[in-house]
């Protein structure tokens, strides 16, 4: 009896042990004439698109090659990144979200293949934005091919039925939106006889450079886009007069209640809350929220949505003139690490893996889908399949994962999207036409493609002084001085020495 | 003949040392010939702490290294105590020093006597279908996240919208933004402790109580002993020893101030007082790829967390001989 129990615990003892090593394994080396292509991206949606659907079918057909997508999700993929190049299960493609501090670092030893002098031979691969493609490199240096974003994306939105009640005009400068602001907090826009609205709504959004509405109304003053040229020398914007004048014109609407008071600690996420329910009427951020909106208001009342929502694009300063506010036009890029693409030749065919993803049939796939599947034409159009099948919609749901391996480094190789009524289709068409306006106006910036090392090593802990402090000014936790004290800290504190290197780079490459 | 030695030492510390000092002078051999099936059976958790806790060890390397991902943890550039200078000689090294240690006692000189507060009055509740459903209920805030915790503190204590600001407002007419107000972060950060952990750390207080003998407690009601004296006299020095090595558990994980619940709170107004190692590890390394130098932050926490065991340990067997090892 007793010696059968002990011979029991032996034979747990050793099949844990066994198992503790059987993780072994992975670390397939990639194909000489390259059957397969491996691809890291990341993931958006609740779950990832699944191996066997049509979506991937469909692309390994296009492209002739086994696509094996790692699907990571979007929150931790910075870090899957990194550990990924630590390790030795290297993909051939990495999608890579930005130059963040732990990407140049790895590029800088090394890592990536230099694509600079390769991509031009590539039709699809050739950029017609080659400003964007400068912007994505570090220090001219292109490490990946970019994935295009829309260049233009600034808008304040507001209810268009409180601007009507109250007889005014949409706001052109941003004079005018402090007027309609006052207006929406004192004039009961809601006619319910309470003062329970405010103009401007703004969520917890400090950092600086991330297109936050501070971010914008400093730009719309004229201190320009993170850096600006003052003098002969690039400056960062929140160093000139238009940075402070901005924030002055922020905190004065803060202390006469025309923007929420729980601004700093208001969740982001329920940034349309106020906006739909009637309390907060003015939101300052990117176009689409303007159709995000709109489908609340259809959701609630599918017969009376139209004219609730309005937007004009960037306002102007009080110069009078417009300064507009783009992005950067990339979201990151799609590079190739060396350490799974050992040659030339090798990397070659990843290549011409990738200019045939950038075709305008792969490009249909991974943001239209698959015609007479879930989409058909009209007029130009991609428009929903009705009625739409089970089939469709699968497909519909995996291609919002699969558009995050879209470039479209040549402008948009797919159908625009048919909107889905005609109220909806006006709004898509004026957002479009605002932003190519705005666009004539923008003002980039000039120190976009430049790497500093001080602030890889220490940029954001850097910015993180300057981003609290206007919050706290904002706030009046501290006075102006305060907030010119922060600013001088940045300088002393290693930005002096950012300055410097930027302002090299600059020079040299001029 | 070998079942009565594994339930022997099966049951706990105390039983195994007396043979322990008669072995000692047992032949290493003979004594592994012995029992050699326990040692099997140890295998399993010596391999686990090998390859899962001291392996991952040869990581903290990188605390003395240039690290790059790429270059892997070999390749990597060695710059001995570099991180380590530039830590202790950064501005923000006294500011998250202070803020770790004023959240770290403020939690332990607080939340934990309230924890042993609650018990002795669990204890004394004579209806047991009540005593149960306290209990029950008071474990319940435990199992809730900090992401629920800190959106529920939102909700309550949301600027002119929130019910416990409203509430604050109306009877004492006070205006203050708790969420945002840096002299507030310190309560609700230890108020959320409360809240979250009182009830739930109360398990091994109760579980300590009911040993206690209950033939003193008759005799002292004899003697004529009141409630309190009861709670002082017996209750009290009856689970002392608990009491000591829970001190010196909490002491060990005073410093882990706990990253959620603190990145959650924290915002651009009360950032000077919220950040503490925790967070600035995330901060530094996480979200800005400087591996090398929070790992360096990292350790010379954990160094001062061992300090600080090693010397309530040494404290506690000092005054009372029952220390934790």
């Amino acid at each position: 009896m007793i010696r059968r129990k002990l011979t029991l615990a032996a034979a747990v003892v050793t099949v844990s042990a066994l198992s503790l090593t059987a993780c072994s394994g992975g670390g397939n080396e990639p194909a000489a004439d390259l059957t397969s292509v491996s691809i890291m991206a990341p993931f958006l949606e609740a779950q990832p698109p699944s191996a066997d659907g049509a979506v991937q079918k469909k692309l390994e057909e296009l492209t002739g090659k086994d696509i094996n997508i790692n699907w990571t999700p979007n929150s931790s993929y910075e870090d899957k990144t990194n550990i990924t190049l630590a390790g030795s299960d290297i993909p051939q493609i990495m999608v890579i979200q930005g130059k963040t501090p732990g990407f140049v670092k790895n590029a800088e030893a090394g890592a990536f293949w230099d694509l600079t002098d390769k991509l031009d031979k590539y039709p699809n691969l050739k950029t017609t934005f080659p400003d964007i493609q400068e912007n994505a490199s570090i220090n001219g240096k292109v490490y990946g091919v970019y994935r295009g974003r829309a260049p233009m994306r600034a808008a304040v939105m507001f209810r268009q039925d409180w601007l009507d009640k109250l007889g005014l005009q949409p706001p052109k400068t941003t004079e005018d939106l402090y007027k309609v602001a006052k207006a929406f907090t004192e004039q009961d826009p809601d006619g319910n006889g309470q003062n329970d609205t405010w103009g401007i709504t703004i969520p917890k959004w400090g950092a600086l450079g991330t297109n936050s509405p501070y971010d914008l109304i400093e730009e719309w003053y004229g201190a320009g886009n993170r850096w600006t040229e003052k003098d002969g020398k690039l400056i960062p914007s929140f160093e000139t007069d238009e940075f402070l004048e901005a924030n002055r014109f922020v905190k004065k609407m803060v202390d006469e209640k025309l923007i929420n008071p729980d601004f700093a600690t208001f969740d982001g996420t329920k940034w349309n809350e106020p906006f739909f329910n009637g309390k907060g009427g003015i939101i300052v951020d990117v176009d689409s929220r303007v159709s995000v909106l709109v489908n609340l208001f259809k959701q609630a009342d599918p017969n009376n949505f139209q004219n609730k929502v309005g937007f004009v694009g960037n306002l102007e300063g009080p110069d009078g003139e417009l300064h507009a506010h783009p992005t950067d036009g990339y979201s990151g890029f799609l590079a190739v690490p060396k350490a799974s693409v050992r040659t030339e030749a090798e990397l070659d065919k990843v290549l011409e893996v990738l200019n045939t993803m950038n075709g305008k049939e792969v490009a249909t796939l991974l943001n239209n889908g698959i015609e007479g599947i879930n989409f058909t034409v009209e007029d130009g159009k991609a428009a929903t399949m009705k009625p739409e099948t089970s089939e469709g919609k699968a497909v519909s749901t995996d291609i919002k994962s699969y558009a995050q391996l879209g470039m479209n480094v040549a402008g948009n190789n797919f159908y625009p999207v048919k909107q889905a009524s005609d109220y909806e289709q006006q709004v898509f068409d004026k957002r479009t036409e605002v932003m190519a306006e705005d666009l004539k106006s923008a003002v980039y910036n000039p120190a976009a493609p430049y790497v500093s090392a001080t602030y890889v090593a220490k940029g954001a802990q850097l910015d993180n002084i300057v981003a609290d402090a206007r919050i706290k000014y904002l706030a009046g936790q501290i006075d102006e001085q305060g907030l010119k004290d922060a600013i001088k800290l940045w300088d002393t504190s290693g930005g002096n020495k950012v300055k410097e290197e930027i302002n090299k780079l600059w020079q040299d490459n001029k | 003949m070998a079942a009565p030695v594994v339930e022997a030492e099966a049951s706990g510390r105390a039983a195994t040392r007396p043979p322990a000092r008669e072995r000692k002078n047992a032949k290493f051999s003979v004594h592994f010939a012995h029992y050699k099936w326990l040692y099997l059976l140890l295998l399993p958790g010596v391999l686990y702490f090998a390859v899962f806790r001291y392996g991952p060890m040869y990581g903290v390397s990188i605390a003395f290294k240039d690290y790059v991902p790429f270059l892997g943890v070999n390749g990597s550039r060695w710059v001995g105590t570099q991180h380590f200078e530039d830590f202790f000689s950064n501005p923000d090294f006294p500011r998250l020093l202070g803020n770790t240690l004023i959240l770290a006692f403020l939690n332990l000189g607080i939340a934990f006597p309230l924890t042993i507060v609650l018990a002795l009055l669990l204890n004394e509740v004579r209806l047991s279908v009540l005593k149960r459903t306290v209990q029950t209920l008071v474990y319940i805030p435990h199992f809730l996240s900090w992401t629920i915790v800190a959106s529920l503190s939102f909700l309550l204590f949301a600027l002119d919208i929130g019910p416990m600001f409203q509430f604050l407002n109306n009877v004492m007419g006070t205006n203050i933004d708790f969420l945002s107000d840096p002299a507030w972060f310190r309560p609700l950060i230890v108020l959320q402790e409360i809240w979250k952990n009182t009830g739930w750390g109360t398990i091994i207080f109760l579980a300590a109580l009911s040993t206690v003998d209950q033939d003193q407690y008759e005799a002292a009601i004899i003697d004529g002993a009141g409630r309190f004296r009861r709670v002082w006299h017996i209750t009290l020095p009856g689970i002392r020893s608990t009491i000591i090595v829970m001190l010196i558990l909490a002491i060990g994980q005073m410093l882990n101030t706990g990253f959620e619940q603190i990145y959650l709170m924290t915002n651009a107004l009360n950032r000077d007082v919220a950040d503490v190692f925790d967070t600035y590890v995330y901060f530094v390394g996480i979200t800005q790829g400087a591996y090398s130098y929070s790992t360096a932050v990292g350790l010379f926490k954990s160094l001062v967390g061992l300090v600080l065991i090693f010397g309530t340990n040494w404290l506690a067997k000092r005054f009372n001989q029952s220390g934790l090892f």
